[in-house]
């Protein structure tokens, strides 16, 4: 089967588009995608210049996505001195899991002469996933505590290297879940949350001084594009499944979704696509609502809507096992 | 079109497909296509990658080989 642009040997059909295309062309169009988003949330303020540079931390795991996503960025921008990148990787306490993909992601650091931080639970809280997941003293799913902390020491080290955007390297079909779970949970406030969190463009965001403003740029291309970009690159990412990983209720969804974009290909596009119109509108219905609540965390300092915030009480727990 | 083709699933099983029984059991008169083979073992083309000789295919392509790789998407980022 060949390329509809060049007749080459087509190497992917997406269904939802129609598009058979080659090495070449499918990366080229991965790649214009990305750029298009970069462009389309506003990234790159108009007043980034040479002597105001902006700092964009990129949350690198070192798993397909988080590749993906810096090599694509550092192709973009290596010659932008507008724009200076740092790679940020967490280290949970998964013993084989993440030293492995640790190694690729200061691979990739050094391939592409990015600057690149690891921090880890056991120096920052005193634990290890691998250790929480035998003792769970709240009973939980571990990817429950591990989010938690994760998006603890995300926010408070691209907050520390001075970042001005924090990014992530979640895709269409991650995307499409959440939106999907959370319209399902009924949670509307949620879904304001997670377009002035995340989704919309930064200059229609509420404005939110407490949080490094994030960017997820790889949202336009599905998972699988994803996966087959980081393997004809030939990229350094790290394809291991996390041994405790265990969310059902997105993997019941992601199933469901599955059967859809089979019988209706373009789902996951047009659920996104709704979506963020709705979450717009939302965030405007809801502007104002939360900046109220936020306060200190008596314990860490960081900003919670509880007296104690999430983080320290699930750390209190485990510390009392 | 070969007439049996392995469907070896990287980290899991090795499947042996008779295409000429698939093709009986099916009412389209379509060639049979890498996606009918992921059908036939249960998995959606959204969550593999289909490799002939180390290099992907598109899955809506017709079975020309007879023995094909198929990776399992890794979750996580």
């Amino acid at each position: 089967m060949n390329c509809d642009r060049c007749k080459g040997d087509a190497v992917m059909h997406a269904a939802y588009s129609g598009a058979h295309l080659c090495e070449a062309h499918f990366c080229e169009s991965v790649e214009r995608r990305v750029r298009r988003r970069v462009r389309r949330d506003d990234l790159v303020p108009k007043d980034a210049s040479p002597e105001n540079p902006q700092t964009w931390v990129i949350g690198l795991s070192g798993g397909k996505d988080s590749v993906v996503l810096t090599q694509i960025l550092h192709e973009t921008f290596a010659e932008d001195p507008r724009i200076e990148l740092v790679g940020l990787t967490i280290h949970e306490g998964i013993e084989g899991y993440r030293d492995k993909s640790l190694e690729a992601c200061v691979d990739l650091a050094e391939d592409l002469e990015i600057r690149h931080e690891v921090v880890s639970y056991e120096e920052e809280f005193g634990v290890r996933m691998d250790d929480v997941v035998e003792d769970d003293p709240e009973n939980m799913a571990a990817c429950a505590y591990c989010g938690v902390f994760r998006r603890d020491l995300l926010s408070t080290y691209a907050d520390e290297l001075g970042a001005d955007i924090l990014l992530t390297g979640h895709n269409l079909d991650d995307e499409a879940q959440t939106a999907l779970m959370n319209f399902l949970e009924g949670d509307v406030a949620q879904i304001a949350k997670h377009f002035d969190a995340s989704l919309g463009p930064l200059s229609e965001r509420e404005e939110q001084t407490e949080f490094v403003p994030r960017a997820k740029p790889l949202r336009d291309v599905p998972e699988k594009e994803v996966a087959l970009y980081a393997h004809l690159a030939d990229l350094p990412a790290h394809i291991t499944e996390c041994p405790h990983s265990s969310e059902a209720y997105r993997g019941e969804i992601q199933k469901l979704l599955y059967g859809l974009e089979e019988n209706h290909p373009g789902t996951r596009h047009s659920i996104i696509s709704g979506y963020e119109e709705l979450a717009g509108i939302v965030s405007d219905q809801y502007s104002g609502d939360d900046g109220a609540d936020l306060r200190e965390c008596v314990e860490c300092g960081s900003t919670t809507t509880r007296e104690v915030c999430r983080k320290c009480s699930l750390l209190e727990s485990i510390h009392a096992v | 079109m070969p007439t049996r083709v392995t469907v070896d699933v990287k980290g899991e099983d090795t499947h042996e497909i008779d295409l000429e029984r698939l093709a009986a059991s099916g009412n389209s008169g379509e060639p049979i296509s890498y996606a009918d083979l992921l059908a036939e073992v249960d998995l959606s083309p959204h969550e593999v990658s289909v490799l002939v000789d180390g290099r992907p295919v598109p899955e809506d392509q017709p079975v020309e080989a007879d023995h094909v790789t198929v990776l399992r998407l890794i979750k996580g980022g």
